[in-house]
């Protein structure tokens, strides 16, 4: 076996060895002085060169010159290359990671049989001395089984595995297995991709590089044929006689096949079939299933559209949680007395929606007018004064509690120096703009979730309402300015105050001020602002599998659906038991959070908090990322291309450069000689110390 | 008077008082020198008197005034005459040591140092030669002369002495310092010089040559230890001259041969030309009993009163 060095510059050093071997031939016997009448006979003899040439201590000698070799060798990192020239050559102990793709694709009939046979047939014909890694992966990845050599075990592993709800990503699966190899001090690593390719989990921005001399294998799984999935649910919601309903619309598309086909849909709520429907769906065509309106009467109705089972079972269906009575309560208070107008259109315009997402209440701000008001609400003071004594005091405590207040400036609107501190807005004269066809908005943030919807191009043009007159607002400190009027006087300014959120509009939300009322832009606007300031996101009515929801956390609940804000006595903070929907329970620690549940199946999640309705537990709908359903693949060879070019340079098959220095400064690393001789030149050091010491004595004695 | 010459045998019986080694556990000059000389002499069966100046010369007619105590009444007796024996008066030799105690002096491979052997080489000579009525002198030198006993019968304390006194610390050069000596002889004498002459053969009679062209009778004693003669060692050591303080980086065996090979030559090179100029030599080694030095000596104080008889 060839002894190899890895920094065999350092070797330069064995000229060193000359250096004892020339004390010993020039070192003068300083420890032995003999007086001497005269030398003068000495002097005369020739005998000088000849006695210099002696050397008398051959054994210390080659000790010190031992030491000196083997101190020379350590530092260039001595090893034996045998395993580096199986490296090379392909041969020799290898490690093998087989990546097994788990997405719910594979759950295509045919597919995963498969799979598992070609995962088994990937650790057949193991060496004594191969490792095998086994991972799956979807959008994530997971460590099966590390570095294993039992085949029983393997097969053990890979026959319990199954396919998941995920979809497909290779960058997780991918880097898990690049660390995998790259840990590894085989001299051979081996990539075995096990997977339906799907075109779409490829990105070609993986980030993967794989360690040199990698040699990649894909082992591509087909199967299956003409797929039905449901793809999207539209909730339509109404209300007739006062009764909250859901009209769902499901599309439904088809892959494959090769002419039409009739596909039986069923609309099931809370687990019962409630409507059916026939779709006749073209090949690899599309259609779309309407469903009678639903009344939604109880909270967390579970809802699920369904198709009969094909080749993929796991899009079959499309899961959905609806509730009645979310739609965000909005106070409106005008002055008492005052004509309806001032409110008209912001009323109105909040009533507009498909979804019935407003529910406007109007009042005059009087006492008491506050009452009711509950965390999730929003409180419109349209052109009055900020209440005094109870009244504000309530307010106040509403808004930090977090409940929105939208303030609309108009001619009435006023409040005091410690109103100013508290809202941060300061406000001050009208401000006319009727010369030149009056003021208009000069800036608007865009990046804010208000105008955001209106950022892109044609989606709102905000230069065409006027400002005939607004009241001048001194934002102060903490307060952000999100519009400004043409003249550089702020239109919008926001604050956060505690749980809630303020909203100061410079002019009026009818037609005496300005002309917004009668622009497009009025009623998204109104809605825009009203939304935010209840800091209410948009209810999903599913989640997609693989996201994860921090159940400790109020918004992400009611983003969720499963709060409202008006459940009083939930406790958020206690331990609670998640049933998923596989029937298992998933217990979640109690105490400040976050604590997050995974989202892994598809189905219904249901938890029942204290304090909410035992027989209507909170339920939260898991849907697979239809995006899985794309039946285009890529080519097995071409993820091996595409994966060999990101192998390390030098590669294997190359057999020189980078690869071979890689492999050799591994081996070295795990042979590690240079300290077994760093050891032996202590050792020798000693023995050398003892050696000299007793000829020094002996010496002295003599 | 015959002298019988002893062997110089470390076998002689007192020898064992003149080992060096055990001669260096007196620390008493004066007696050491005693037992060296006095051992020596008992070797040598012969009287203690041997030597001694008071010596007949020759008869003369007897005349009136001389003592009559004087009168040979044993030639008398023969022919009938009188006549007066005729002493030679007693005014003896001078006897200098000049005694090297440069540092190279110091070394000593043994128990003893090669000036710890000069010293007592020097002083068993003094004394003898106070036992021999002459007067006794000492010139110590390195590159110069330091310490100076003028030659007297009765400085033999102050030779022994000075002979304790001497330390060995300069290195050394014969030259000056024999210069000096043989410049403030006035008369001459026996001149002994003891030192380990580690200067080149041409160099020592440079030397040499005042003194003994002064008509001084000159006794070089070349005093070496064993390990200067042998180079025993075996260890690859910095060698450090001694003089100098060089370090010189050595491998023993290497050198052993090359370095005995130049010491036979130097020592037998000094040998020759010594001898050449008509001075005894004698070479010493440290670890050898002291009667070969003390034979030379008497050798030399013969050959004196041969050469004074002849005059």
């Amino acid at each position: 076996m060839p002894l190899g060095f890895l920094v065999p510059l350092f070797l330069a050093g064995l000229a060193a060895i000359a250096i004892p071997i020339w004390i010993h031939l020039t070192r003068k016997q300083r420890s032995l002085v003999i007086e001497f009448p005269s030398l003068m006979f000495l002097r005369q003899i020739p005998f000088k060169e000849d006695r210099r040439r002696t050397i008398h201590h051959w054994l210390l000698l080659a000790l010190r010159a031992l030491v000196i070799l083997l101190l020379v060798a350590a530092f260039a990192r001595p090893f034996f290359q045998g395993n580096a020239a199986l490296a090379v050559s392909g041969t020799g102990p290898r490690e093998i990671v087989v990546l097994l793709d788990r997405s719910y694709s594979m759950a295509t009939t045919g597919r995963w049989d498969a799979a598992i046979t070609a995962a088994r047939q990937a650790i057949s014909g193991l060496g004594p001395l191969d490792k095998v890694s086994l991972l799956v992966f979807d959008q994530g990845a997971e460590s099966v089984v590390r570095s294993e050599n039992d085949p029983g075990r393997l097969r053990a592993a890979i026959d319990t595995l199954q396919p998941g709800w995920g979809s497909t990503r290779f960058g997780p699966g991918l880097k898990l297995a690049q660390t995998i190899l790259e840990e590894s001090a085989l001299p051979v690593r081996e990539l075995v991709m096990v997977s339906d390719f799907q075109r779409r989990g490829w990105t070609g921005e993986e980030g993967v590089r794989l360690p040199a001399g990698t040699r990649v294998r894909t082992m591509p799984v087909s199967g299956g044929g003409a797929n039905v999935a449901v793809a999207d649910v539209v909730l339509r919601r109404d209300r007739f006689s006062g009764r909250e309903r859901v009209a769902p619309s499901a599309r439904l598309v088809r892959t494959g096949g090769d002419a039409e086909a009739e596909v039986a849909v069923v609309l099931e709520v809370e687990g019962r079939e409630i409507q059916r429907r026939t779709a006749t769906l073209p090949a690899s065509g599309a259609a779309t299933v309407d469903f009678s309106p639903v009344p939604v009467a109880e909270r967390h109705t579970r809802g699920t559209v369904r198709v009969a089972g094909d080749v993929l079972s796991r899009d079959d269906a499309r899961h959905f949680v609806v509730s009645p009575g979310s739609a965000q309560r909005v106070r409106v208070y005008t002055r008492p007395g005052a004509a309806g107008e001032a409110s008209l259109f912001l009323s109105h315009a909040l009533s507009i929606s498909d979804e019935s997402r407003f529910a406007v209440e109007v009042r005059p701000l009087g006492a008491g007018a506050t009452d009711g008001l509950a965390t999730g609400q929003v409180a419109v003071l349209t052109d009055v004064p900020f209440p005094l004594g109870t009244t504000g005091s309530q307010l106040r405590r509403f808004v930090e509690g977090g409940g929105g207040l939208l303030v609309v400036a108009g001619q009435s609107s006023a409040w005091g120096d410690d109103v100013d501190s508290w809202m941060g807005v300061r406000i001050a004269e009208p401000v006319d703009r009727l010369d030149g066809g009056g003021g208009r908005i000069g800036w608007v943030d865009y990046d804010h979730p208000i105008f955001q919807l209106f950022k892109g191009p044609r989606s709102g043009d905000f230069t065409s309402p006027r400002f005939f007159r607004y009241r001048a607002l001194v934002p102060l400190d903490g307060a952000g300015v999100l519009a400004r009027f043409d003249d550089g006087s702020p239109a919008l300014i926001e604050r956060r105050i505690g749980q809630g959120r303020v909203l100061v509009w410079a002019s009026t939300l009818d037609s005496f001020w300005n002309d917004l009322a009668v622009q497009p832009i009025f009623l998204p606007f109104v809605h825009q602002m009203t939304r935010y300031a209840s800091g209410r996101g948009e209810t999903l009515p599913w989640f997609t599998a693989g996201q994860v929801l921090d159940v400790s956390d109020v918004r992400a609940m009611a983003t969720a659906g499963l709060l409202q804000g008006t459940e009083e006595g939930l406790d958020l903070e206690g331990e609670r038991v998640v049933i998923d929907p596989t029937g298992a329970s998933v217990r979640l620690p109690g105490g400040a959070g976050p604590h997050y549940l995974v989202l892994e199946d598809a189905g219904f999640y249901t938890m029942r908090p204290p304090g909410t309705d035992q027989d209507r537990p909170l339920a939260v709908a898991v849907n697979v990322d239809l995006a899985e359903s794309d039946p285009a693949t890529m080519d097995g060879e071409e993820v091996a291309a595409a994966l060999s070019a990101t192998v390390a340079e030098g590669d294997g098959t190359g057999g020189t450069g980078g690869a071979v220095d890689l492999q050799r400064t591994d081996i070295e690393r795990r042979q590690s000689l240079w300290r077994l001789l760093l050891v032996a030149v202590l050792a020798l050091l000693a023995a050398e110390t003892v050696m000299a010491n007793k000829r020094s004595t002996a010496v002295a004695t003599s | 008077m015959t002298q019988r010459r002893a062997p110089a045998r470390t076998d002689t019986p007192g020898a064992r008082f003149l080992d060096p080694k055990v001669l260096a556990r007196i620390d008493n000059l004066d007696l050491l020198a005693r037992t060296v000389v006095d051992s020596f002499l008992h070797g040598l069966h012969s009287s203690p008197y041997l030597g001694l100046s008071m010596e007949f010369a020759e008869h003369r007619a007897y005349m009136p005034g001389d003592d009559i105590r004087k009168i040979d009444w044993r030639l008398y007796a023969r022919t009938d005459r009188h006549y007066v024996k005729q002493y030679e008066a007693e005014t003896n030799a001078n006897f200098t040591i000049a005694l090297d105690v440069s540092r190279s002096m110091a070394y000593g491979s043994g128990g003893i140092t090669k000036l710890d052997y000069a010293r007592f080489l020097a002083a068993s000579l003094a004394y003898f030669s106070i036992r021999q009525r002459d007067r006794v002198g000492l010139y110590a030198f390195d590159t110069e002369v330091v310490e100076h006993v003028r030659p007297s019968v009765r400085h033999l304390d102050q030779v022994l002495h000075a002979l304790e006194r001497v330390v060995p610390g300069r290195p050394g050069a014969l030259g000056p310092p024999l210069f000096t000596v043989a410049s403030t002889f006035r008369r001459k004498g026996i001149v002994a010089v003891i030192s380990d002459f580690y200067e080149s053969p041409d160099a020592v009679i440079d030397a040499l040559k005042p003194l003994i062209g002064s008509k001084h009778d000159v006794i070089v004693f070349h005093v070496l230890d064993p390990a200067e003669l042998e180079f025993p060692f075996d260890k690859p050591a910095s060698f450090e001259d001694l003089e100098t303080g060089e370090r010189f980086p050595v491998v023993p065996e290497k050198l052993r041969e090359g370095y005995r090979q130049m010491m036979r030559e130097h020592v037998a090179e000094v040998q020759r030309r010594v001898l050449g100029q008509g001075a005894e030599y004698t070479l010493l080694d440290s670890s050898q009993p002291l009667d070969m030095a003390l034979f030379r000596y008497l050798l030399a104080r013969q050959k004196t009163r041969g050469s004074r008889g002849a005059a």
